[in-house]
This record gives C-alpha cells, structure tokens and sequence, in this order.
C-alpha cells in the first residue's frame, strides 16, 4: 500500500479528539474516497497525511515512511495537497502561482512543459495568466489549486472536498478530471461530501463517522451491503451507477 | 519652486516607503513586527560613521554590510530558536534584541552623539530647470528611488520575490507546496537588512550625525507607514511610507513657523482619520497573518 493509516488518533489541543481509531490504506494507483458529513474528521485526516495535525497515537505511512518522523517530507514524498480553502496566494497572479506549484523543481523546460500541460487541461487559467488570484471566482480558484497541485508531478494527490460550493458545471469538470488522473495511475484520495458522485468514480470508499471512525468500506456495491452504512448515507451505495 | 518640493517631497516619500517595507517584509514572511528594525538602520549608520573619511559609495557598501550582518545575526540568534512562537513573543524577543543592540552601541562606540560632516558633494545645490535643488535631495530621491525599484523587480520578477510573497501571505500553503523556511527567512532579513543600511546612510547625510537612540524615529515612521497602508501588502506599506514621507515635506512646506513644531500632530491626527475610515489599511490584502 502507497498510503497506510493504522488505528489513528488525532486531537486538536489536549481536549478535542478529531479522529479515534482510523484504519485506512491507499494501493497505488488507486482512487479512494472518504466520505462524510461535516465534522466526520476527513480534513484532519488530510491534515495529519501532510504532517499539519500531529498524530496523537497510531500511525500514517507513506511507502513505509512515517509522516511523524523528522525527514519525512511531502514534497520527497510526492504527496500534493489541495485543501479545502484550496490555499489560492490572493496576492499572486495565476501565472504566479502556477510557478510556486513548481518551485521546488530544477527542471525548468519540463515544468513548462507541464504548465502548458495544465493550461490545456484548464483553458480558463490561460485566459487569467496575468490576473491576480483574487479576482477569480470559486471554480476558477479551484481549478488553478488543482492544476498548482499537479505541478508537483506528485504520486498522491490528497483532495480535499474539491467540488464544495461550486456550480455544477465546474463540479463536473472536476468529476471529469479525477477520473482522468486516475487513469493515467495517479493514486487520489478523494475527500467528499458529494457521496454518489464519489462513489460513483472511486474503486473504493470509506464511510467516516464522528469522531473520525470508519462505519464501513469497500467497493459501492459492498457498502450497499452494510445496513450501518446504508443508514447513515440515507441511501443505498449499491445503487449509484458506478462510472469507472 | 515646485520643482524643489516635489523632489523633496518624492525623495522623503521614498525613504519612508524604504522603511515601511522593512518592517512589513517582516511582519508578512515572520508575523514579527521587528522593533530592532532601527538597530539595523544604527548599523548602517554607524558604519558610514566608521568609514566616514573613505568615499562616500564605499562607506554606503559597508553601511549595507554592517546590517546585514546584525540583521543575520540577529535572526540566527534571537528569531531562529523562536520561529513557532507567538507574534507577542516574537515582538517581546524584538524589543530585547532592541535595548541589547542599542545598549550596547551606548557602552561601547557611541557613547554620545557623534557628529558625521556632510559630505561635500551632498552639501552643493544644482540648477534643474531653473529650479535650485540640493543634492542631497536629489541623491535621496534617486537611491531610495532605485532600491525601491530593486526592490519591485525582485518581489515581482524573481522566483525568490513570489516565494517570499507567498510565505507573507500563508506560510503554512507556501510550505506545503516547497518554500523552504531556511531560504525565506533569511533572504528577508537580507533585504531588510539593505533596506535599513540605505536608510541610515541617508538619514546620517540628512542629520549630520549618529547616536545610539537615532534608529527609534525612522522604526516608529516604519510601522507607522506599514499600518496606514496596511501591513498585509507591501505595496500597501510603501504606499503608507510614501504619503507618510510626502505629507511630512507638504507639511513642513506650507506650516507657518511657529506651527512647524505641531507637524507631527497635524500627520498623525490624519492618520488616526485614515485608520477610522480604513483601519485595515489603505490596500490590505486578502488576510493579516498574526499566528
């Protein structure tokens, strides 16, 4: 497994425990959904991955290397992050901070190519290249967090609730483009509210419950198998027409 | 006439934009507002002092050298243990990291005031178009006007300049996306360390002399500058410094005598209108980071 968490606790100060017991694990190549409501504890859970929320008691690996170890680095790691803030440099233009996605590559005419690479994938960005960040609207800042994010050329991408508050043709074009980074074997782990769409495009998916436990996990057909599951969603998985 | 005032009140302008981009350089990249910044100008300072028999632009090389060595210094020693710290405590370090520098000039190579004569060159008056301009007024202009284009080529052309913008903004994202620490902090510190050598070079041209107190005013008219135009964006300090500079020379110009020593009463009761209005500051960004 790329990505392993197992029996993680994670709290914020001494008192408010986010996570309890969360077992998780990422194959390579895999697109692996965490679905729940607010305050399930999935965005501490990406936190804890980039090394952000300390882990109180458990552990999270990446290759075998422990995110809580010294040397671990993300960037070494080929980890990149889009979180839920999406983390735009309001100062900065697009092209700006398209180039601090790539700030830590040496190979300068690769990561042109890749630029070029991203503003065919996200036309929009090119017509905004000089504009500041700020000016863009939500589905444009999302787009450019996630083309940012892929300049890394990472091996995981860790997305944080991609699709909140967008309007449904920018939530389709995202839809869209994870699936298409999955088929090119890019490992994801997709962090979601939007349930049947992320059932609907991951290979497997598991149902967080607060404080941060797992209810159940699998493929969309074996958590429509689960009663506990099936409850909590409102909804059965089994019957979201799985598009991969 | 106007002529003179205007390169007076551009030059003055500039300087104070100088300084309200060193402090808010730091308070963006650091969330350290640096009340040792005018220990960094009395380095400076003192060495156009020290070098004050050589050539000007030479003592002006070793004024850049001077703070930027005590700025690194200072950042290794004080500011390096405390980069997780909260700002108060970053601001409480800045303060000690202050009294100690000041302190220790007063005990050692400025006990008092020392006078530095004027340059010879800087004490002539020029004719621009009839107008009789001086030219320490002129140099003022043109070196803070050119660090200060220095320093927009390098925050808005340079890879270090749009990793040191982002880390202003959200350190955390900046990080997560490759921005070493190790390399912005102290590239800051550098730039400020330059920014403040530049303004204590003019400033001793300006007042003819050094003590170990004369970095305190410039630092204030720094913050000052940095929160009118609002300590998010350094465009917005150097806007700040700017008016600040600007409104000062408008101020000394039109005040009749016996007003003059009210200047600073008339600016800073602008300010407080200003800060009423728009108490983010004139261009804030998108957020202040305090934490």
């Amino acid at each position: 497994m790329v990505l392993r968490i197992e029996d993680v606790h994670l709290q914020y100060g001494s008192s408010v425990r986010a996570v309890q017991g969360c077992s998780l694990d990422v194959g390579e190549g895999e697109l692996v959904s965490l679905i729940g409501q607010n305050g399930a504890g999935k965005s501490t859970l990406v936190k804890a991955i980039m090394g952000e929320v300390p882990v109180a008691s458990g552990s999270i690996t990446v290759d075998g290397a422990s995110v809580a170890s010294k040397s671990y680095s993300t960037i070494r790691a080929g980890v990149s992050h889009v979180p839920e803030s999406r983390g735009i440099f309001a100062s900065l233009t697009v092209g700006e901070n398209l180039r601090l996605g790539a700030v830590t590559r040496k190979d300068k005419a690769q990561v042109a190519a890749d630029i070029e690479r991203e503003l065919e994938r996200f036309p929009i960005l090119r017509t905004y290249w000089n504009r500041g960040a700020s000016l863009l609207s939500g589905g444009e800042q999302q787009q450019l967090a996630i083309a940012r994010a892929l300049l890394l050329n990472p091996r995981i991408l860790l997305l944080d609730e991609p699709t909140l508050g967008l309007a449904p043709i920018v939530v389709d074009l995202i839809f869209d483009v994870v699936v298409a980074l999955r088929e090119q074997g890019m490992t994801i782990l997709l962090v979601e509210q939007n349930a049947v769409r992320s059932l609907e495009v991951s290979d497997r998916s598991y149902v967080l419950q607060a404080p941060g436990k797992v209810l159940g996990s699998g493929t969309a057909a074996e958590l429509g198998r689960m009663p506990a599951v099936v409850e909590y969603l409102g909804f059965s998985p089994a019957e979201v027409g799985v598009t991969r | 006439m106007i002529l003179e005032f205007l390169i007076n009140a551009v030059g003055l302008g500039a300087l104070y934009a100088l300084l309200t981009i060193g402090v808010a350089l730091l308070f963006g990249v650091l969330g350290l507002m640096n009340f040792a910044y005018g220990e960094l100008i009395l380095a400076g300072a003192f060495a156009m002092y020290l070098f004050r028999d050589q050539p000007w632009p030479f003592a002006l090389l070793m004024a850049i050298v001077f703070a930027v060595v005590v700025a690194l210094v200072s950042e290794r020693l004080a500011f390096h243990p405390l980069r997780n710290a909260d700002p108060v405590t970053l601001m409480i370090a800045s303060f000690a990291v202050s009294l100690a520098l000041q302190s220790l000039a007063r005990m050692t190579v400025l006990p008092r005031t020392r006078g530095v004569p004027p340059e010879r060159f800087l004490s002539h008056r020029v004719s621009i178009l009839g107008a009789d301009v001086s030219v320490l007024d002129l140099v003022t202009l043109v070196l803070c006007g050119l660090m200060l284009l220095v320093v927009a080529w390098l925050m808005g052309r340079t890879s270090l300049g749009i990793q040191l913008r982002a880390a202003a903004e959200d350190f955390r994202m900046a990080s997560s996306l490759g921005v070493k620490a190790n390399l912005v902090i102290p590239a800051a510190f550098v730039i400020v360390g330059v920014l403040s050598a530049i303004g204590g070079a003019v400033l001793v041209a300006r007042q003819g002399s050094v003590g170990a107190d004369m970095g305190l005013q410039p630092m204030l008219i720094g913050v000052v500058g940095a929160v009118l135009g609002g300590m998010s964006s350094l465009k917005g300090a150097a806007l700040g410094g700017f008016l600040l500079g600007a409104a000062t020379a408008l101020l000394e110009s039109l005040l009749p005598t016996d007003l003059i020593a009210f200047r600073d009463a008339f600016l800073f009761s602008a300010l407080i209108a200003v800060l009423v209005v728009r108490p983010q500051g004139l261009l804030s960004g998108a957020k202040v980071r305090v934490s």
